[in-house]
């Protein structure tokens, strides 16, 4: 076949595997070296969102500043209260209350109070449900940081999105299942470990997409390779691949190894393609702040996370916020010009996201989650100025799309926002709560490593936040 | 008999027939081949004779042959039953961790296994019931109908049963006669030939000669054989060739190059700390040479382990026996942790992890917060051996990162220069912080906040105002001494250089005493415990003598060290030996080389796991022997041909019919694209290198670049042990070919074939820098295409090219010239990059 000069493509290649007599007919076993792990499975049950976008506010917004709603302190600012706190700055029992910088408004037809942070993503809140007692084991960025990515404080295991790859599966082979986009300014602190697949094979990694460029490292041919010469290598390859294989008649592996170029081939076309917004109208562009230099980048990642999950990706995450201090949320020192900046560059893009996926029906299907790795303490810092130290007593983050009850809150902090009071949960809550949405049930999705059942959510059994799930 | 079983092989079919629907897409895409959770059990073997229409050989075996209840029936028991009715639990007061309580009667009356009748046993109606209120187990997918079968012959045949194999002291296996004189040499082939024959399997014939030079450079050195290497050996004449060239390589200094790689991941081996910072483990690569070395020296196995538990308290203490206990210095710590004592019992508990999966094959550490649910390990065991490490100190704490892990192993005269010297420079400036207090008393008020801030105002205030507030004599005297401070700094820069390890530099002599933890909570302590073997040995406690006044440690953990590897140890001998087995072949005898507990693998070949025990204790824990015996064997010669008859029996290869083809691990195909290009560099240990990593791939990083260092290009180009290893920055073509994250002990690596591989060898700065260096060492554009073809197949692969091979390789240089435009030079290169690509060169046969 090749002999006749024809490309070595996806259809040769299925002839040439359905062709090899020795593996026709045979059944392809469920532990099968020749069965892919990103193979599609069925879910435990049925799913209620197929994907998730996780925008990850990195850094930890203010939640008393965005979306929990403290009457209560207006009127406190400077005033000493005591409060225990717990950040980056060690334990203390009390401090000067900053009263929270912006106006809150109701909004839709629940009524929810947002801050003028967030004025476009306040139209959706009849989509959303949001968290206020969420709770997290660190206060300290690396820690809490891989937390919400792993369930764990502890470097090693695998992340949220290697888990759902793990346990559904990819519908799209051509495109990785877990994908991540990072801020201009650079990756989170502990970068790759966030993403990381731990004990898990490196197949459920998430891989970083970048939205210039080449969107996967070693994507594109080196400067100067045209796509025909790398069709002609990966050509040539096959065929000493081939002839390899005819005197190795039933290796799998072999076979499996030849499938893979044909997969990075396709995977050349079909990421590129994926990150091209060529084909998006101009009010799309605009929607999402495209045309805009504030909203410019996090607009172009929304856009493209929605086009990601068109195409079937499982699990995309998307950093607002990078590098360390300012680049992120992480509002020691001025937390006004900090919120106003990232907020500002986020609130359009995040709600043309929810927009655009009702519109297209696809909001039903995909959970879209906000949050960042922990909130901020209702007092100062320092003894001067507004920044707001670290808080993982009690903070917010919202769901919307699949399967979420829309204009809900569940839980409370206390009147200062220091503290969860009603139905404090855990960051393996809401965990079990994305996976319980996505079909698989939190207590059986396991991974047998180190002589334990090893789960996402610990081994103790754990509830997803029911009162948030349609 | 079961119909389902043995005389429906339609229903069989059928039930097949669902999977091989499945579209060709689903399984041409990735393969992922997982040594440890690999189990092709008796359901395959089914499986593949009922494919091919008849009832098979292995079905008919299966039905004569008696139920194997520790390799069939306990990790079935184990993974699904122990939950709720083993050690931790007995629901229903039913309980299966031994022979009496599994046949005693329930709570209920009910009888759940009567030993001679399956119809009369509760235990088959709850695994088959069709009421979901009833069915057994609860959770989880149902037992399969050819397990449930298992289940019945099991109890048909009299449920005998016999404790857990790993838990009981190594058995004197003699080894069998082969009806096969060749077969009969060594103690390996006899046991694999009778487990063949028992199968009705033949093995393989031996492999080519090119194949097994192949295959054994890799296998003790990592590197391919060079096409000199392979003419040699081919030529030879000698019958002793292929020991020659065994011999050659267990004495090349390469070897402990490739056999430290494999310690490396079972001690989670990595230079930084992981968490915020990832901060650097300083001379952390002191530890990989000295693994390196050790496995150079054939160091016997009891002196390994020894210096790396307690290189601190043994008899005779050396820098190198320091340098092991780096060991303790590996793992993840946090620098600011938010709950101080639950981080340093996670540093513990990592350890202890590392100690029990490594050392024992045990999970120990699923026994941190209640008793183990599968394995005799109660809680008090995690602890009692928790308290043998009672004097290792924490790794740092966040305002002194050193003083507890770094070791000075200078010589004792230079130590004490040093020591003199720094005497000398505290005393010197203490006398000169004084007259300048006295000074600084006497300047204005901003000066003397001056001198309280910022060390450079300081100076600054010092340098124009000090001599203006002293007595001339003070001043004489002030200058005196800072001149002497001067000299003795010079002295101190003149010193040679002292020799700094990463180990245990502080232990505790006096422990505080060691708690049980309620739930694994450190705020929660409960009973205290002792320094205690795991009582599943059965053994009599520690002797721990008194230290003497002058100790620095406690001495406990040079008894625990003597204890995991003295020859009656039941658990370490057949670990390493397996562990040995398992880098030769791919695979464990035990599948799950950490974990020898009831839910590891059951060994495929106990009796030559026990063999090999013993061997190794015979040969005093020296590998090398070992190594020897088991590529000198007919097993390790096979060839790697698969054969439809052996498949249909013994699809997983679980008898060893033939050698299992592998593809290279991530070093590997690095090491070997550079041996190819002629840019390797084989200097042997040293500081880690840093290889360039593109901007994109640093982009990933809070502070990109951070914590990367800049290296030659000679160094980037050394063998990839000597990669500096940094948590939150592997180098990502590594990563792409399985190298492990090394948070937590790795006891056998994933070996996938994925996209990202292909991308990396046909896209990556690396694979194109080589196959330029490559194009030139075979003599560039100007050779003509088949001389270029024959000195790349040749530099690559040690062979002639086909005539095939030279046809296609013009055709491919032809056509990137002419049909796309390139120049010959660049269309040599390229061509060169393809054959890096070549599957012949990733996979070993």
């Amino acid at each position: 076949m090749w002999q006749a000069g024809a490309g070595f493509g996806a259809v040769a290649l299925t002839s040439l595997l359905q062709s090899d007599g020795f593996f026709s007919g045979t059944a392809v076993a469920a532990d099968s070296p020749l069965r892919s792990p990103l193979a599609t499975k069925p879910p435990h049950f049925a799913p209620q969102a197929k994907s998730v976008i996780f925008l990850f506010m990195y850094g930890g917004p203010s939640h008393i500043d965005t979306f929990d709603y403290k009457p209560k302190m207006i009127g406190m600012e400077g005033k000493t209260v005591d409060v225990k706190t717990f950040g980056r700055g060690g334990h203390r029992s009390g401090g000067r209350i900053v009263e929270p910088r912006w106006m809150f408004n109701q909004h839709g037809q629940c009524g929810k109070w947002v801050s003028t942070l967030f004025p476009n993503v306040a139209k959706h809140v009849d989509d959303i449900a949001f968290i206020h007692s969420l709770t997290a084991d660190s206060p300290i960025h690396g820690s809490a940081m891989l937390m919400m990515n792993s369930g764990k404080i502890l470097s090693g295991s695998p992340a949220l999105g290697s888990w759902l790859n793990y346990g559904l599966g990819s519908v799209n082979e051509n495109l990785p299942g877990f994908v991540v986009m990072l801020d201009p300014t650079g990756g989170p602190i502990s970068g790759a470990k966030n993403w990381s697949s731990g004990y898990m094979p490196a197949t459920y990694q998430g891989t970083v997409f970048r939205s210039e460029g080449a969107p996967i490292l070693d994507l594109a041919p080196p400067a100067g390779l045209s796509a025909g010469v790398q069709r002609r290598l990966i050509d040539s390859i096959q065929m000493m691949n081939q002839e390899h294989l005819a005197t190795r008649p039933g290796q799998g592996d072999l076979l499996s190894r030849i499938a893979s170029y044909e997969l990075a081939y396709k995977m050349q076309a079909s990421a590129p393609e994926a990150v091209d917004l060529s084909g998006e109208d101009a009010a799309t562009l605009e929607m999402y702040g495209v045309n805009q230099p504030r909203t410019r980048d996090f607009g172009k990642r929304c856009l493209l996370a929605r086009r990601l999950v068109e195409r079937g990706v499982r699990f995309v995450q998307l950093y607002s916020g990078g590098a360390h201090n300012d680049d992120n949320w992480d509002a020691h020192g001025d937390l006004e010009k900090n919120h106003n900046y990232h907020a500002g560059n986020t609130d359009q893009p995040i709600a043309a996201l929810l927009a655009d996926l009702k519109r297209t029906g696809l909001l039903e299907e995909t959970l879209v989650v906000w949050g960042g790795e922990f909130g901020r303490q209702p007092t100062a810092e320092y003894a001067m100025g507004t920044g707001r130290d670290h808080n993982a007593y009690g903070f917010t983050m919202w769901m919307a799309g699949g399967g979420i009850k829309g204009g809900v809150s569940f839980g409370t902090t206390d009147e200062l926002g220091s503290a969860a009071v009603e139905h404090p949960i855990q960051v393996k809550n809401l965990h079990a709560t994305i996976l319980e949405l996505m079909g698989l049930d939190p207590n059986r999705l396991a991974y047998f490593h180190g002589g334990l059942d090893q789960k996402l959510v610990g081994v103790e059994p754990v509830e997803p936040i029911r009162d948030i799930i349609a | 008999m079961n119909p389902t079983f043995t005389s429906n092989p339609i229903e069989l079919g059928s039930l097949i027939k669902l999977e091989s629907d499945s579209p060709a897409g689903r399984w041409a895409g990735f393969s992922l081949s997982i040594g440890k959770v690999c189990r092709i059990s008796w359901v395959l073997l089914v499986t593949w004779s009922g494919l091919s229409g008849s009832l098979g050989l292995a079905a008919e075996l299966a039905e004569q042959e008696t139920v194997d209840f520790s390799r069939q029936i306990q990790p079935l028991l184990a993974r699904r039953c122990f939950a709720c009715h083993g050690p931790d639990h007995a629901e229903a007061g039913l309980r299966f961790t031994d022979r009496e309580a599994a046949l005693a009667a329930a709570e209920s009356g009910q009888v759940a296994i009567l030993p001679g009748s399956s119809v009369a046993s509760t235990l088959i109606d709850r695994l088959v019931s069709q009421d979901e209120g009833e069915r057994m187990p609860p959770e989880g997918e149902r037992l399969t109908d050819s397990e449930v079968e298992m289940f019945r012959r099991w109890i048909d045949q009299g449920a005998e049963w016999s404790k857990h194999w790993a838990f009981e002291p190594l058995s004197q296996p003699t080894p069998p006669t082969a009806d096969n004189p060749l077969w009969n040499e060594s103690p390996v082939d006899s046991f694999i030939y009778q487990s063949l024959a028992a199968a009705g399997l033949k093995p393989n014939p031996e492999a080519d000669r090119r194949t097994l030079i192949r295959r054994a450079y890799y296998d003790l050195i990592g590197l391919p054989p060079s096409a000199e290497q392979v003419a040699a050996f081919l030529a030879d004449e000698d019958p002793q060739a292929y020991e020659k060239l065994i011999d050659t390589l267990l004495e090349s200094p390469h070897y402990g190059e490739r056999w430290a790689r494999h310690w490396l991941d079972l001690v989670r081996f990595a230079e930084t700390n992981s968490f915020e910072r990832d901060g650097a483990k300083p001379n952390a690569w002191k530890y990989r040479d000295y693994v390196i070395r050790s496995f150079n020296e054939d160091k016997p196995y009891p002196q390994f382990v020894r210096e790396q538990l307690a290189g601190d308290e043994l008899d005779l203490v050396t820098p190198d026996s320091r340098t092991a206990t780096g060991f303790y210095r590996l793992g993840i710590w946090d620098d600011e942790p938010a709950d101080p004592l639950q981080a340093r019992y996670d540093e513990l508990d990592d350890i202890v992890t590392t100690v029990g999966q490594a050392f024992l094959g045990l999970t120990i550490d699923c026994a941190r917060c209640h008793d183990h649910k599968i394995d005799p390990i109660p809680q008090k065991d995690y602890y009692s051996l928790l308290a043998f490490l009672g004097d290792v100190t924490p790794y740092g704490t966040r305002g002194n990162q050193t003083a507890n892990n770094q070791i000075d192993v200078s010589p004792e005269e230079l130590r004490q220069r040093y020591a003199d010297n720094e005497a000398r420079r505290q005393s010197i400036g203490s006398q000169l912080h004084e007259i300048e207090q006295s000074g600084i008393a006497k300047m204005s008020a901003p000066d003397q906040r001056a001198t309280e801030g910022n060390p450079r105002d300081r100076e600054k205030v010092l340098r124009e105002k000090l001599q203006q507030h002293l007595d001339p004599e003070r001043w004489q005297a002030y200058t005196e001494l800072q001149d002497r401070a001067a000299a003795i700094k010079g002295e101190f820069e003149s010193l040679p250089p002292r020799e700094v390890v990463l180990g245990l530099a502080v232990t505790d002599p006096t422990p505080d005493p060691t708690f049980i933890l309620f739930r694994g909570n450190p705020h929660s302590p409960t009973d205290q415990v002792s320094p205690a073997f795991p009582t599943l040995f059965g053994e009599p406690g520690p002797v721990l003598t008194p230290r003497g006044p002058d100790s620095q440690s406690s001495g406990r953990r040079r008894v625990f060290a003597d204890w995991v590897v003295s020859p009656d140890n039941r658990l370490s001998w057949r670990v390493i030996a397996n562990r040995v087995w398992q880098f030769h072949f791919g695979r464990g005898l035990v599948r799950s080389p950490n974990n020898f507990g009831q839910l590891g693998t059951p060994p495929t070949h106990p009796e030559l796991l026990d063999h090999l025990a013993h061997l190794l204790i015979s040969f005093d824990g020296r590998l090398k022997p070992l190594h020897r015996l088991i590529m000198t064997s007919q097993t390790y010669r096979m060839a790697s041909d698969s054969r439809e008859d052996a498949i249909k029996i013994d699809a997983g290869n679980d008898r060893f019919w033939r050698f299992d083809p592998r593809r290279l691990s991530a070093e590997e195909v690095r090491d070997s694209v550079l041996a190819s290009s002629g840019a390797l560099d084989l200097r042997l240990f040293g500081p880690s290198v840093y290889p360039k990593l593109s901007r994109e791939v640093l982009a990933g990083q809070s502070q990109p670049g951070s914590g990367w260092g800049n290296s030659s290009l000679e160094d980037q180009s050394r063998r990839s042990i000597y990669i500096h290893v940094k948590r939150s920055l592997l180098v990502p073509m590594l990563s792409a070919f399985d190298l492990p994250e090394p948070d937590r002990t790795c006891e056998a690596r994933f070996m996938t074939l994925q996209p990202g591989q292909a991308l990396a060898l046909l896209n990556g700065e690396f694979i194109h820098e080589q196959a330029r260096r490559l194009a030139e060492r075979i003599g560039g554009p100007e050779q003509d295409d088949e001389t270029l073809v024959r000195g790349a197949v040749r530099t690559v692969l040690a062979r002639e090219p086909t005539d095939l091979e030279i046809g296609q390789a013009r055709e491919l240089l032809t056509a990137l010239q002419l049909a796309h435009g390139l120049s010959r030079a660049d269309a040599v290169d390229l061509f060169c990059l393809t054959v890096f690509n070549w599957n012949e060169f990733i996979f070993l046969d």
